[in-house]
């Protein structure tokens, strides 16, 4: 059997056309192409092109938004393969939106591009409390941990959780990193997160560098 | 000086400003939501849930703070209303959310958006019974749908939630009263006013909803903002200030970049809020861009607005960049951040406001304001810091204090205005929900003053469509 032609999925997931991205998918799962391959060769460039054009305003929200659904699309059909093949993710990240605060756009969005750079995303969604982000950490045994703040009434929520971290021992086996809109370097260098990063994108660097 | 005596000063001071001239000081004019239960010595749960005790918290810092204009109570929600509708897209303090935070306006998940992709055409047919018969009971746990069996709690929860709407609307004016006798300070804003597609991710589609239409039926949402328009701008006109004096309040969410790209905010966002901004100043209103987030792509297109038909409010955005490309027609108001007057060093925000008085403020045509809302996290310590500062710093030599008080449109030349004067009118007019036509079909042959009872049921119908637009707009 000739090996299919995987550039369409990449260019799916560029333009953010969740059905070719699956299709493409399937076809190549089922010509024998690996699941690995798939994702680093093809979806983890896609999704860092889509970083990068969202860093210089050629992508916006919307065009995130559309790319992350076909990444998703294809990465159902992957993932089951990938787990039963014992393929390592490059880390395993615990995201959420600290306690007290329900914006997620911004959080959503930098968990797909995480997901996009090759990480196991665990998303505990909005309102999550101090002690659930060290429970989950330390249960699935991630490295990274990335919380998201939009409110300056919640941003005190991150210094609360990083001290559980401590409270709880385990400071120093997750690097944690922060963002969302009120949120700077001084306040991450203060409450001692070990990085923080203005935008989606630039999670993935972040996470590159932290856990390097 | 008496209290009347500084509430003239002060109403001179800020439309001198809003008219992007220059006053005698620098007017302050601080959107202080949950922050004003903290000063006066409240919970945010009493502010949220009991509006006599947020006026009575405004009452208190206008009192205590030399501020030229506040808000009558900018902890607007009042969840007692929203609970007698069941509106599910509020927590209420205590119960769907902790006692010690303010309301909270909760978005609901993308498959349960109250506004589904295929109902777009109801919703552009008639806006007013689409929000009756389909938004209503979606987002109300009450309120049953048309063609249900009715009930008795859905039947409570329309009056109640009506007449709650009633007496607190009509509170307004008594507290307005307060804050001019009581404290001599101006009410800051009257009426309210959303962008089309603003309302349609807010409350409709939902953000994520909204943005994949955008992509699959980008015409379909066009012509809903289109419907939208003059429903939505009747409100506007209907809220606002009868004296022409302060701005009507636009409540800027999601139509900027990166929230859209720039070629949507060119197709749907700005063609369908430009020409309800020009109808609002054609009939002598000015409108106060609230602009939350950053709004820097977009100033240019800004600046295609009548001059001083705007003031441009700044939230995260560059107030410097603001200044440079719309003070030439605008005023500006806010650009001090949140962060700095929550976390930050009273000489750090002294130095801030300094900054932006000396490259903002130098010619007139600012209005000092926090960037965003303030809640119960910004420090009493530093809005203390920030007005003493402002007192003593934004003074303007050689203003004039007396001479005709000038309102923001005085002067202006609206003669060559279109607004929304040359769209089709939509099948039931804005302010409308059963016209007068219609139920004249029902009625036996009228006799005596019939205009009378035409003007009588019209007036009444409009209470109607007050209440469902105000759910939508305001609540
Ligand atoms: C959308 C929105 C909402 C929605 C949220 C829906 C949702 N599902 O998220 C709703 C309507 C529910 C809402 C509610 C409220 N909101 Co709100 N909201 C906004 C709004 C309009 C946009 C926020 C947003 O989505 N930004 C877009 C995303 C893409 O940006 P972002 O989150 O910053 O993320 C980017 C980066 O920061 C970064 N990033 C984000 N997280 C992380 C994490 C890491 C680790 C890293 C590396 C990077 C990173 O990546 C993203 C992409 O580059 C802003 C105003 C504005 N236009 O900005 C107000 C705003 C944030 N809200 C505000 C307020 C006050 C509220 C309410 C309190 C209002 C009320 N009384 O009900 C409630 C609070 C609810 C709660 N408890 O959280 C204020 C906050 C003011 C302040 N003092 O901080 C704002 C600024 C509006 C204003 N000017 O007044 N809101």
């Amino acid at each position: 059997m000739s090996t299919p032609d995987l550039q369409p999925l990449y260019d799916a997931v560029l333009s953010g056309d969740a059905k070719t991205a699956r299709a493409v998918t399937e076809q190549a799962l089922s010509a024998g192409v690996e699941p690995l391959k798939l994702v680093q060769e093809y979806m983890v460039p896609a999704m860092g092109e889509v970083g990068r054009r969202f860093e210089c305003n050629e992508y916006f929200v919307p065009e995130l938004l559309l790319s992350a659904r076909a990444m998703k699309a294809a990465l159902e059909l992957i993932r089951p393969l990938l787990a039963a093949s014992g393929a390592q993710p490059a880390g395993r990240v615990v995201i959420g939106t600290v306690k007290g605060d329900l914006h997620d756009i911004g959080k959503n969005l930098v968990a797909a591009m995480l997901e996009g750079g090759g990480y196991e995303v665990i998303d505990l969604g909005v309102n999550v409390p101090p002690e659930k982000f060290v429970e989950v950490a330390q249960e699935k045994n991630a490295n990274l941990v990335a919380m998201s703040a939009l409110l300056t009434t919640t941003m005190p929520s991150m210094r609360t959780t990083i001290e559980a971290f401590k409270a709880a021992g385990v400071r120093n086996r997750v690097k944690i990193m922060i963002g969302g809109a009120p949120i700077t370097q001084r306040y991450a260098d203060e409450i001692g997160a070990d990085g923080y990063a203005e935008t989606a994108a630039g999670a993935v660097p972040l996470a590159r560098k932290l856990a390097a | 000086m008496n209290t009347e005596e500084l509430y003239q000063q002060r109403l001179r001071r800020y439309l001198t400003a809003l008219r992007n001239e220059r006053p005698d000081k620098i007017p302050i004019r601080p959107f202080v939501a949950e922050f004003t239960a903290k000063y006066a010595g409240f919970t945010c749960q009493q502010v949220a849930h009991d509006f006599n005790l947020a006026f009575e918290a405004a009452v208190r810092c206008a009192r205590d703070f030399d501020w030229d204009a506040v808000v009558p109570n900018m902890v607007y929600v009042w969840t007692g209303l929203t609970q007698a509708a069941g509106l599910r897209y509020y927590g209420i303090p205590g119960i769907h959310v902790p006692h010690t935070t303010g309301f909270n306006y909760i978005e609901p998940p993308e498959e349960e958006a109250f506004m589904r992709e295929d109902e777009y055409d109801a919703l552009i047919a008639d806006p007013t019974a689409f929000l009756y018969e389909v938004w209503l009971p979606r987002v109300s746990t009450e309120i049953v749908k048309p063609g249900q069996p009715a009930t008795y709690r859905s039947h409570l929860a329309l009056v109640k939630s009506a007449m709650a709407m009633m007496v607190y609307f009509n509170a307004f004016g008594p507290q307005i009263q307060r804050l001019r006798t009581e404290c001599g300070t101006v009410s800051a804003i009257a009426g309210i006013f959303k962008a089309p597609f603003d309302i349609l991710a807010d409350k409709l589609r939902g953000y994520v909803g909204l943005t994949l239409d955008m992509a699959r039926q980008p015409d379909t949402v066009l012509r809903a903002c289109e419907a939208l328009m003059p429903h939505l701008a009747h409100v506007g006109l209907t809220t606002a200030d009868p004296a022409k004096q302060v701005p009507i309040g636009l409540w800027m969410h999601r139509g900027c970049v990166p929230f859209v790209n720039p070629a949507q905010f060119r197709s749907h966002y700005w063609p369908t809020l430009k020409p309800c901004i020009e109808e609002f100043w054609r009939h002598g209103h000015q409108t106060m861009f609230y602009a939350e987030g950053k709004w820097d792509a977009h100033l240019d297109d800004f600046a295609t607005l009548p001059e001083r038909s705007i003031i441009f409010h700044v939230d995260q955005g560059d107030i410097f960049l603001a200044h440079r490309k719309l003070h030439h027609k605008f005023a500006l108001s806010g650009g001090i951040p949140n962060v700095l007057l929550s976390y930050g060093q009273p000489e750090e925000v002294r130095a801030y406001c300094k900054k932006v008085i000396d490259e903002v403020a130098r010619e007139g045509g600012y209005i000092l304001d926090a960037g965003a809302i303030m809640q119960d996290d910004t420090s009493i310590e530093n809005l203390r810091a920030l007005t003493d500062f402002a007192r003593e710093y934004g003074v303007y030599s050689g203003a004039p204090t007396d001479g005709p008080l000038l309102r923001p449109c005085d002067g202006a030349d609206v003669s060559e205005l279109v607004g929304l004067s040359d769209r089709p009118a939509p099948r039931v007019r804005p302010g409308v929900c059963l016209p007068w036509e219609a139920k004249l079909k029902e009625l036996p042959p009228l006799s005596g003053d019939v205009d009378l009872l035409r003007r009588v049921w019209e007036n009444v119908d409009a209470l109607g469509n007050t209440y469902i637009w105000q759910l939508l707009l305001s609540f």
